[in-house]
């Protein structure tokens, strides 16, 4: 006899059958290649590229844009640049540079594209008004030669035209029109390359491939950029088929990963170096020697072994990945008695007299901050120095980094990375060490920015590697407004089946070419 | 009746005074506290007097009280105000004028951002309220009407393990065992409703020992009243004693926790949940805009989510007072 009970009990299993049979079907719809990204940078609401730098967004508009050029930044290969937007480039005179630009190419929202967009892009890049400002190196007048031809022109704003060589790969090229009309500029992203944007949902910016993209239509149809925070359910996500690229693994994430057979990882060496920072424009640190004292107070290579796979040991003040990268002659070296001949010499025997130094850290943004900040205060409180280390979480650190309107920073030593977008030096160098900005260290030193306008200002990329090399970094070295740590790893982490994928040194991938098999 | 309208407009008005209290004290926590949304919008190589041009844009270098009066002047003709951070969700919208570097328009309004991951959370909540039921319920009453032996002491020590178990790990324990390695349940997101299942899991580990405990004491209290000795003398069997009297007087106890713990407790553990398992709920949207120093979102969910719990406050008060005439006032 069949009893309720025996119904209750089949329509249960009915319903478990169901469910579990709903799960068992592809994420994707009919043939459709759909990736999933899952990123640790969220987007702002803003889409005009000149209003930010943040580099979540930067990696994500490289998606949707193009520049004038390509680097595609190979190991050893820092000072290549490949033709993208524009077809060949070249130094006309020391203030002038011209580009000859690619024919055929549409926007997203099918306008021609041609030389009226640089010269509305790049002019309004470089406006000081727009937050995004300092990523060009000045003003620039720009002349359209016809249709196709548009020359730089710096002479009346004091600097070479060739400070445009490396940057014209990281300028996204806006359409002359959305310049003109801010407010759909801010709405959406309209670019030249191979996906176009769709819509955001949430957490997730939806990309679609672009049918007349110039480098031919990707073969990926639907980019998802989905803002995902937490490492470990990046990594889920990737493990359970969800995600098809995870970014910025955890070093024991990509260890543990390298095991597994349903995932593909990878690690790359990447523009950002990690910086301790001194606030030069206070005491103690406003004296070099102590500066220096301190550099020599601290080994790196405790550091690295901290690190592991995540850091690379170079001693210079950009990584190996940028024009202009030389292990210094003379870059401080761990050397207790040299630390404490340079204290003396300062009036601070053994470090008596010294104040309180605050040094101030993240956690949860790089790996392991905090171990190595503590480290690096117990190898400071070693040689004399009192040194209490500020943890603190991404936001609050962001705030207590930079210095304010008024000058001052908080603390007296920070730790700070610095990943940029491009092999030019500059956007390391200028931004915090030039006395006109040096938005963290504060400092103000003739020498320094002597040799920094030195090498910005040669002739050709030459005489500037020899500038860089011979006498900018060694001027650094011996003044150490900040200590470079070392250079710094990341780790992804992408589907098996995903081939052709290009990782870039500063975090955006290039899918253009990359095929989900 | 008349006790029913004096019983509400007395509440609401307290409930009013807690709600303004809460946005006070998150507003002025927000601004006090380190982390600039400023600096997080712009990003790191802008220079300090653009950055000051956008917070005053901003409002935010006005002092606090001038704010705080603005925003409840807003909040009270139904305007939560923009998001900092987040674009308009699905395709572009209508935009405004203006060049500055902070653009209201483009920014999606909170109340649409809350609208959209409301009903996520809510899935997730009644689930795991009916997760946590199916589960506590039983046990809780079988636990009762044995007090003392051994099914109590069971149903004691299974609401030990489940209160210490930490939902941040017990959250990843789940994704790895029952969705990357046996492929039995979906995990990340949301694609359909089965993705709230493990996260409803999660949350309801948190409130079953909470209605165990609850139920096992009120039953067994009620268990040794004199009317249930007194029904049985007067011929009431006593399953039918247990089914009609027991439960229902255990269950005023029972609606008290289920009100005031049960969704402090379900808001509370809504954050670390929606975060582990990316599921699309308000309570991913707050611990971003914390991230992102979204001060229009954070203060929105506050009062929101103050207001929900006072709610629910009243109207549990409410019902009490419906099954029980006595615990009127």
């Amino acid at each position: 006899m069949i009893t309720r009970r025996n119904i209750l009990v089949g329509a249960g299993a009915l319903g478990t059958a169901a469910v579990l049979g709903e799960i068992a079907g592809p994420v994707q719809a009919q043939g459709k290649k759909t990736l999933v990204l899952a990123s640790m940078g969220p987007v702002t609401g803003n889409w005009d590229p000149t209003s930010h730098t943040t580099l979540g967004q930067g990696n994500f508009e490289k998606f949707v844009f193009n520049a004038l050029t390509r680097a595609p930044m190979r190991d050893g290969e820092a000072d290549v640049l490949e033709p993208a937007l524009a077809e060949s480039w070249k130094l006309i005179d020391k203030n002038t540079m011209e580009f000859k630009l690619r024919d055929g190419v549409k926007f997203h929202d099918g306008k021609e594209f041609g030389a009226e967009d640089v010269k509305a892009t790049l002019e309004y890049s470089a406006d000081p008004a727009r937050p995004a400002a300092s990523f060009c190196p000045g003003k620039v007048d720009v002349e359209i030669v016809d249709r196709l031809t548009v020359r730089l022109h710096t002479e009346k704003y004091g600097y070479p035209a060739s400070a445009w060589w490396f940057i014209s790969s990281v300028i996204p090229i806006l359409s002359a029109k959305d310049v003109a009309d801010p407010k759909t500029l801010e709405k959406r992203p309209n670019g030249t390359n191979a996906f176009k944007y769709v819509e955001t949902n949430g957490d997730k910016n939806v990309l679609h491939a672009n049918d007349a993209y110039f480098g031919g239509r990707p073969k990926i149809d639907e980019v998802i950029y989905a803002y995902v925070p937490d490492a470990n359910t990046r990594v889920l996500g990737l493990l359970n088929g969800q995600h098809q690229i995870a970014e910025r693994l955890e070093p024991e994430q990509y260890a543990s990963l390298q095991g597994n057979s349903n995932v593909a990882t990878r690690k790359g060496l990447t523009t950002e170096n990690k910086y301790l920072h001194f606030r030069c424009n206070k005491p103690p640190f406003d004296d070099p020697r102590i500066r220096l004292a301190a550099c020599h107070s601290i080994d790196r290579q405790q550091i690295l072994e901290l690190m592991g796979e995540a850091a690379l040991p170079s001693s210079c003040y950009i990584s190996p990945m940028k024009f202009g990268y030389k292990d210094i002659d003379g870059y401080p070296a761990y050397n207790p008695e040299e630390a404490q001949r340079l204290l003396a010499e300062a009036g601070f025997p053994n470090g008596k007299g010294l104040p309180q130094l605050e040094y101030i850290t993240s956690i949860g943004f790089y790996p392991k901050t905090k171990e190595y900040g503590e480290l690096i205060t117990a190898m400071l409180q070693e040689q004399g120095f009192d040194v209490q280390l500020t943890v603190l979480e991404p936001a609050a650190w962001e705030v207590a980094i930079y210095r304010r309107a008024d000058g001052q920073g908080q603390g007296h030593m920070c730790d700070v990375g610095w990943m940029t977008p491009s092999p030019e030096p500059d956007l390391v160098l200028r931004p915090n060490w030039q006395s006109g900005a040096a938005l963290i260290t504060g400092i103000n030193d003739p020498e320094i920015d002597a040799v920094l306008d030195k090498e910005r200002n040669a002739p050709n990329p030459e005489e500037r590697l020899k500038i860089l090399t011979e006498e900018t970094f060694p001027t650094m070295a011996k003044k150490v407004p900040s200590f470079s740590l070392f250079s710094a790893l990341t780790f992804h982490g992408a589907a098996k089946n995903l081939e052709g994928a290009v990782y870039l040194p500063y975090g955006a991938i290039d899918l253009s070419k990359a095929d989900l098999v | 009746m008349l006790f029913a309208i004096d019983f509400f407009v007395r509440r609401l008005a307290q409930g009013v005074v807690i709600l303004v209290g809460v946005a006070l004290l998150i507003f002025t926590l927000l601004r006090v506290v380190p982390g600039d949304p400023v600096r997080l919008m712009l990003g790191p190589m802008v220079s300090p007097s653009v950055a000051e041009e956008t917070a005053k844009e901003l409002g935010l270098r006005d002092p606090i009280i001038v704010q705080f009066g603005r925003y409840m002047s807003q909040v009270l003709r139904g305007d939560f105000g923009r998001s900092f951070v987040r674009s308009a969700q699905g395709g572009s919208t209508g935009g405004s004028r203006g060049e500055s570097t902070f653009d209201a328009s483009n920014r999606a309004p909170v109340i649409e951002l809350i609208a959209t991951t409301v009903p996520y959370s809510l899935l997730l909540a009644g689930l795991a309220f009916l997760i946590s039921l199916i589960i506590a319920v039983p046990i809780g009453v079988w636990a009762g009407l044995n007090a003392g032996k051994w099914p109590d002491r069971a149903a004691l020590y299974l609401s030990s393990i489940l209160v210490s178990l930490p939902n941040v790990w017990l959250g990843l324990v789940f994704i790895f065992l029952l969705s990357v390695k046996t492929g039995w349940l979906p995990a990340i997101g949301y694609q359909g409703w089965t993705y709230a299942i493990l996260p409803a899991l999660v949350l309801a580990v948190e409130l079953v020992p909470v209605i165990i405990r609850s139920l096992s004491v009120s039953v067994s209290a009620n268990l040794l009243e004199p009317y249930v000795s007194v029904g049985q003398i007067r011929g009431l069997t006593r399953s039918r004693m247990i089914a009609a009297h027991v439960l229902r007087n255990s269950t005023i106890p029972l609606l008290n926790v289920l009100g005031i713990q049960a969704v402090g407790l379900l808001l509370g553990g809504l954050f670390v949940v929606e975060y582990l398992f990316n599921y699309p709920g308000m309570g991913l949207l707050m611990i971003n805009a914390v991230f992102q120093r979204d001060f229009p979102i954070i203060q929105a969910i506050a009062i929101f989510s103050c207001a929900a719990l006072v709610g629910v406050n009243i109207l549990v008060d409410f019902a009490s007072t419906t099954i029980d005439r006595r615990l009127q006032y």
